[in-house]
């Protein structure tokens, strides 16, 4: 259910999925098993690349180093040579919300990430690991990246800084789940509306759109970990 | 082999404008609705009901639109070295 709207067939539902009962009150369970299909085919695809690694790649292999090994390069003439030790869990973002974000358009599945409940986990994850990194780096010195330029500032940019910082994990979770509850439910109206021939064309836009938004929150975990890593102004 | 490389430096600057862009329109609306709701909840602890949530709500405002000013100067500075990198070499 998307919207309101009846999704028209759901493997959750096929599998018994939908709902789970919890000391007797009933929640809502759609989403996390999709994000357990989500994470299968990670680790399935993880294991089937791991189980060979070979020098002159594989099919599979040469994908994943392309992807890897590209994003790798970008975070590091980003923020330099520090960006090596932070990368894994960048790409694990990039991965698992693109993963999520892709389920959507398979037929009988919905995003995991079209739950605003997914987003606010995995943007309070982003959030704790960068203030996390931050404090790891520069100690009780970290104070000074909420202080801004001047010290006779301080009383005004103090407030700012922590409110602007309090607000990024929020205008993370409602980016994404904006944009894929959106096209969950803009795909359903086509599907209604003309079931073959109205869904296919808006497909190659919602694939590109979701790379996008997976993309998108890579590069600002990776700007926000580029900001607690410098040296504060 | 001068086409494909200003290909290049124009593609991954549609990339980071995108970014940018698609964060100016949420950086709008999260960073006063934080700043009213931290007003809020401290009214309620410290019992001076209406003041903390417009001192928060203005300090919001504030800060997203510093936040917006920092993302439009962000992108000056991206168009700027673009330019500077495509016309820049001629003299």
């Amino acid at each position: 259910m998307a919207g309101g709207l009846p999704h028209p067939v759901l493997w959750s539902t096929l599998a018994g999925m939908d709902h789970i009962t919890i000391n007797g009150a009933q929640h809502e369970f759609k989403h996390v098993f999709y994000t357990w299909i989500a994470m299968a085919i990670l680790f399935s695809l993880a294991f089937l690349v791991r189980g060979n690694v070979k020098l002159v790649p594989s099919k599979i292999q040469n994908v994943f180093e392309v992807i890897i090994g590209g994003l790798e390069e970008f975070v590091v003439s980003n923020i330099g040579e520090d960006g090596r030790k932070i990368f894994h869990v960048l790409i694990a973002l990039f991965l698992f919300i693109l993963f999520n974000n892709l389920l959507g358009l398979v037929p009988g599945c919905d995003a995991p990430t079209a739950n605003v409940n997914t987003n606010a986990a995995l943007a309070l994850f982003t959030f704790a690991y960068y203030n996390w990194i931050g404090i790891k780096r520069w100690g009780f010195g970290y104070i000074k990246h909420f202080c801004g330029p001047f010290w006779w500032l301080i009383p005004l940019m103090l407030p700012l800084e922590l409110i602007s910082h309090a607000a990024r994990p929020l205008s993370l979770t409602l980016r994404l789940f904006g944009n894929i509850r959106g096209e969950e439910i803009v795909l359903i109206l086509f599907f209604l509306l003309a079931p073959i021939f109205g869904t296919i064309p808006i497909y190659f836009l919602f694939l590109l759109a979701k790379c996008l938004q997976a993309f998108i929150w890579f590069m600002l975990g990776m700007i926000y970990l580029k900001g607690s890593l410098e040296h504060a102004h | 082999m001068i086409i494909k490389k200003d290909k290049k430096i124009n593609s991954r600057n549609y990339v980071d404008l995108m970014g940018t862009v698609g964060t100016m329109g949420t950086h709008m609306v999260t960073h006063p609705a934080v700043g009213a709701v931290v007003g809020y909840f401290l009214d309620d602890w410290l019992g001076t009901k209406p003041w903390l949530f417009i001192v928060g709500l203005l300090l919001g405002v504030v800060a997203g639109f510093k936040a917006v000013y920092m993302d439009t100067r962000k992108i000056m500075k991206a168009q700027e070295k673009h330019d500077a990198e495509r016309f820049g070499r001629k003299d």
